[in-house]
């Protein structure tokens, strides 16, 4: 019993990373319907940007006096920056293409995912780099069970971004102009909206939670790598379509199944096949359900 | 549209005529290791080791009737058609000898290409025993086998720890899969139980569900055969956050100064099987003070790929040509005392081990163990 | 100055700053605590300095001012041209395949070896191009496939001792079974589900090579797989047959071309056979063309295969040649560049596509010169060729405008 709580906790760890990361692929999908290879890579600089950040303040004595403080200023910095950063791509790369082939697009992700990642070896080394390790230290302990406080603040951030993310998007007039420009983009600037403007607030949006979840991983796990973003990634667009493409509660419900599935799977039957089992029942929900746990119905959508 | 195909085809068919092999008087050594991709840090590794070989040869007078000695570093990919075409490209360069590849996968099909033009290729890295095993003349492994590893793994396991009960992990590629193969058959033989051998993928980040289930198991050892420092430093992170209180063994390919960059505390206590590295020897001085100030500090494969390209260029050296077989000839004779270990090459290609267990301590790697004398230093 | 331009400069402004500010965190900001400039000044003056060169000349380019330089190379242009227009099709096709034939005996080792990569994806973009451009189903787990194909003749060569050319045909079959298998689950899906549900099935392939140890021999891979090998004819002692092994790279490359001509010619009358029509019609309007009478059940299931069969071959082949495969030649990052052959090329077109190929399997090895900046290179020439031909460098000509090609 012990076994299967501990087993369900470390699941639900990883299926929050994973949801952390589907919850912003699933924002910019919604709206331009675009795989976005990148957004795995938007996950990364935001891990190293974090490090960075972080380990400058370490050697200036900050970390050791404001510690939350200086944690809370990395975040947004580095939310900020891959926001910047996936503006910057949208308009280069997605842009341009706008009325193109939507698998034109997803070459163009795809050569920025590899530009991406190169860039980030180029400039940061192919080390791993290390995270301090103040905030990973504390246990709570029952017994044989052991939950760290990162996992709490690793659930609890993923659930309330979902709640925060759903107000913003059901709730506030930009929400509003977001689904107005997911459904009729000629519509909706006919109406005085820039749908423009609002595609590039949305994937400054995704990227800013990509970011979150990269800090975060690096906190957890307690290092990066210029390459950690492109396992999730796939794995984020994984449980988005699990849940239903676009549709935020699903991206993270999506999220905690992969997860669950990838740990129970390790645990109880065999490690090395835990990602077969993983996109085996993500096959075999979408042969139940061809739009995902919680998608609607989507129209003749064609590549 | 015809028309414009056949331009561009003409264009590019003639953008490969250019390739052609850049002639002078340097003598030039090829390298292939994943410089790009999830194995780049390794990969660099050699690449580095063997430009500080060489840096170091030039700096002792370089070799007689040659200006200067190039390394041409070739990106594999760990990708076979990567790597064949790498092969394919060191061969056009004229290259003397080729240090590498770093995946067994790579280093296979390339030094098919690389044999069938005689030149001599010798692997830091790639320890399936098909590599020397295909009976090719000119291949040559500086690493040491899995078999020499396990034995002194088995040996501390039972000698010194004496447990009873060992849990095995390995993330799924040649070497890590086929050292912990071995480290089960040396377990079996000396009658300490394998609880389990579990297998982890390279590349995975999250190993929990793999530590619960070996806390629930308790053993008295965990052994974890892991492909690279980076999954090493997350293990063992994780590991001392399930609370394992079991002692850990690591091996060679994970002895790296980023684990305990990374793992920090965690990395305390941890224990490898690596070769024994005699640090006031000269040898290894020379070796680490040119790296240090060429790359910063070295790792694992560095030393061995330091080893490689000083072997191949010595042999040359004294070889006094090219000739593959005079470079064979030297090389099979050679008897020296590398940066990683004591050298001697066997009929096979192969060469001598001397692993030893060594624990981090603080903020290094120290010799703890002697398994030919089981005690400790 | 023309009128405009002011604008540009203003963007270009602001990109640069944009850059700067995303470029200093990452080269500036140290570990030791310590704030640097100078290498983002370099790195950034560098890239400004590029794209303020390119920037100019596409100015220059709308200006007036090149028409200098422009007036004699739209002459040569026209001339070269108008020579195209003299020689029929027929004429460039004989150059192409004689270019293709000497190929060998012009080239060293390298350019030969690279050749055959070429050929071989060129084989794997057309096969995916059934699935893709033609039936317009998008599949990300293509590679599957050829380690299909692949692993087929290695089993069959190391323990049944098969030759290359009786197991092409069994390569092809098992291809195609496992297309089925695959296509089988996902008839009731479209777009981007599709697409993961084939990444997982190509994902799972690939980690049953690296897990199942008495198959496939796992991690370590499987040895020893046999040359494509022929009955030629021996004259040294008495007239006789003998059984040669072909491992040297020119036998290799007109195999390989062998084999790609094949593909061509195949995937050519399959384009423009009922089938291929009919592929096309579920491309466009899945619902009209099953309202028009196209089994849409049976033709994707059909295209699934067929794309397989070719993948299928290609792996033998490539077994064949490497005579080792092990899993790491059948990741996703593989589907992926396929895939990119196919949409880079231009999908549907079978010149596009092996000009996709070319560009992709060449261009990494060019910038083999540059060492670490070779894949960042490759990633940055990927997306500037989607942005500049968006349709594919030769698009094909009948994608949705099949009316209008009749009137013509």
């Amino acid at each position: 019993m012990e076994f299967f709580i501990q087993q369900t906790i470390n699941g639900l760890t990883l299926g929050g990373i994973y949801a952390l990361i589907a919850l912003g692929y699933t924002m910019v999908y919604g709206i331009i319907q675009l795989i976005n290879f990148a957004h795995g890579e938007f996950f990364a600089a935001g891990g190293y940007l974090g490090v960075i950040l972080l380990s400058f303040l370490v050697s200036r004595g900050y970390l050791e006096t404001h510690p939350w403080l200086c944690l809370g200023g990395s975040l947004v910095l580095a939310m900020a920056y891959c926001a910047a950063l996936a503006m910057a791509v949208e308009k280069v790369a997605y842009k341009p293409l706008r009325f193109a082939s939507r698998l034109s697009v997803l070459l163009s992700a795809l050569g920025m995912s590899i530009f991406l990642q190169n860039g980030l070896m180029l400039t940061q080394g192919v080390y791993d780099k290390p995270y301090p390790s103040i905030f990973s230290h504390g246990n709570i302990e029952f017994g044989n069970i052991t939950v760290s406080y990162l996992q709490i603040i690793i659930l609890v951030a993923t659930v309330s971004l979902l709640v925060l993310l759903n107000i913003l998007v059901f709730k506030t007039r930009i929400g509003k102009a977001m689904r107005a420009t997911a459904q009729d983009k000629v519509m909706t600037s006919l109406l005085g909206i820039s749908s423009n403007r609002i595609i590039s607030i949305t994937f400054a949006i995704g990227a800013a939670l990509a970011a979150a979840a990269g800090i975060m991983v690096g906190l957890y796990y307690g290092s990066v790598r210029y390459d950690m973003g492109f396992v999730p990634g796939i794995k984020a667009f994984a449980a988005a379509v699990l849940g239903g493409i676009g549709n935020i509660t699903g991206a993270m419900l999506g999220g905690l199944i992969i997860g669950m599935v990838e740990i129970y799977g390790a645990g109880y039957i065999s490690g090395q096949y835990k990602d077969v089992f993983a996109f085996i029942i993500l096959i075999g929900v979408l042969y139940f359900r061809p739009t995902g746990i919680m998608g609607e119905n989507i129209d003749d959508t064609r590549i | 549209m015809k028309k414009r195909l056949a331009v561009i085809m003409i264009a590019l068919v003639s953008i490969l005529f250019c390739i052609s092999p850049a002639m002078a008087k340097t003598l030039t050594i090829g390298t292939m290791s994943p410089l790009t991709g999830p194995y780049a840090a390794d990969g660099n590794d050699i690449a580095n080791g063997a430009k500080t070989a060489v840096a170091i040869i030039e700096a002792e007078g370089g070799i007689p009737g040659y200006d200067k000695i190039e390394v041409v570093s070739q990106d594999t990919a760990c990708d076979p058609r990567q790597a064949v075409a790498a092969a394919n490209k060191l061969v056009n360069l004229g290259v003397v000898g080729v240090v590498g590849a770093y995946c067994s996968s790579s280093t296979i099909p390339a030094s098919e290409v690389l044999n069938e033009e005689d030149i001599p290729m010798i692997t830091p890295a790639s320890t399936n025993e098909k590599v020397t095993e295909r009976g090719l003349p000119y291949m040559f492994r500086v690493c040491g086998r899995d078999d020499d590893q396990s034995i002194a793994a088995g040996k501390f396991i039972k000698n010194y720890l004496k447990a009873k009960t060992v849990y095995i992990v390995d993330d799924k590629t040649t070497y890590s899969q086929g050292l912990a193969e071995n480290v089960a058959k040396q377990c079996e033989k000396l009658g300490v139980s394998v609880v389990s051998h579990d297998h982890v993928n390279q590349g995975d980040k999250d190993f929990s569900a793999v530590l619960t289930k070996i806390k629930r198991a308790n053993p008295d050892m965990l052994y974890m055969s892991l492909q690279n420092s980076s999954s090493g430093s997350l293990m063992a992170i994780q590991a001392k956050r399930f609370g394992l209180k079991c002692a850990i063994l690591a091996q060679d390919a994970v002895y790296h100064p980023q684990f305990i960059n990374i793992a920090k505390e965690a990395a305390q206590g941890v224990y490898f099987t690596f070769g024994y590295v005699d640090k006031t020897k000269p040898s290894y001085q020379k070796y680490y003070e040119k790296y240090k100030a060429l790359f910063g500090e070295p790792g694992a494969y560095s030393a061995y790929a330091y080893d490689s390209a000083y072997v191949l260029l010595t042999a040359i050296k004294q070889a006094k040509s090219t000739d593959p077989a005079k470079i064979k000839a030297e090389i099979m004779g050679m008897n020296i005392q590398g940066a990683s270990k004591p050298i001697k090459f066997f009929e096979n290609g192969d060469s001598t081990a001397n692993y030893i267990i060594q624990v981090v301590k603080g903020e290094e790697f120290v010799p703890f163990w002697n398994p030919e004398t089981g005690t400790l230093y | 100055m023309i009128p405009g331009s002011k604008h540009i400069w203003k963007k270009y402004a602001i990109a640069m700053i944009w850059l700067l500010v995303l470029l200093w965190p990452l080269l500036g900001i140290h570990a030791d605590g310590t704030l640097t400039f100078s290498e983002t000044w370099s790195v950034w003056i560098w890239i400004a300095g590029v794209l303020l060169g390119l920037l100019m000349l596409v100015l220059a380019h709308r200006s007036s001012t090149s028409r200098m330089v422009r007036a004699p190379v739209a002459i040569a242009m026209e001339k070269i041209n108008r020579l195209g227009k003299v020689m029929p099709g027929k004429v460039w096709m004989v150059l192409i395949i004689s270019v293709s034939l000497l190929f060998p005996f012009l080239t060293d080792r390298y350019a030969q070896d690279v050749a055959i990569n070429v050929l071989v994806y060129v084989c794997l973009g057309l096969g995916l191009n059934i699935v893709v451009g033609l039936a317009g189903m998008l599949d990300l787990g293509y590679i599957a496939f050829y380690g299909v194909g692949a692993y087929t003749y290695a089993l069959l060569s190391i323990h049944y001792q098969f030759s290359f050319w009786l197991s092409l045909p069994i390569a092809a079959c098992f291809a195609a079974i496992a297309g089925c298998i695959i296509g089988y689950p996902t008839l009731r899906m479209r777009g981007d589900y599709l697409a993961i549900v084939t990444l997982g099935f190509g994902e799972i392939v690939r980690i049953i090579l690296n897990n199942w140890m008495e198959l496939t021999n796992g991690p370590n891979g499987i040895l020893g797989i046999n040359a494509p090998g022929l009955m030629l004819p021996q004259f040294s002692n008495g007239i006789g047959f003998e059984y040669i092994y072909l491992k040297k790279l020119h036998y290799l490359y007109y195999i390989v071309l062998l084999l790609c001509v094949f593909t061509v010619i195949a995937v050519h009358r399959l384009n423009f056979s009922r089938i291929g029509r009919a592929w096309e019609a579920i491309r466009e309007d899945e619902t009209v063309a099953e309202l028009m009478g196209v089994n849409i059940f049976r033709l994707k299931l059909l295209a699934y295969a067929m794309g397989a069969v070719f993948g299928g071959l290609a792996g033998a082949f490539f077994a064949a040649r490497m005579r080792f495969v092990s899993p790491e030649s059948f990741t996703f990052i593989e589907s992926a560049m396929v895939l990119a052959m196919v949409v880079l090329g231009g999908m549907g077109s079978i010149p596009g596509i092996i000009l996709g190929a070319m560009a992709l399997i060449v261009l990494p090895e060019l910038f083999r010169e540059v060492e670490l900046y070779r894949m960042l290179a490759f990633g940055a020439a990927m997306t500037v060729m989607m942005l500049f031909r968006p349709k594919g460098l030769i698009p094909a000509k009948r994608v949705g405008t099949r009316s209008e090609e009749r009137e013509g």
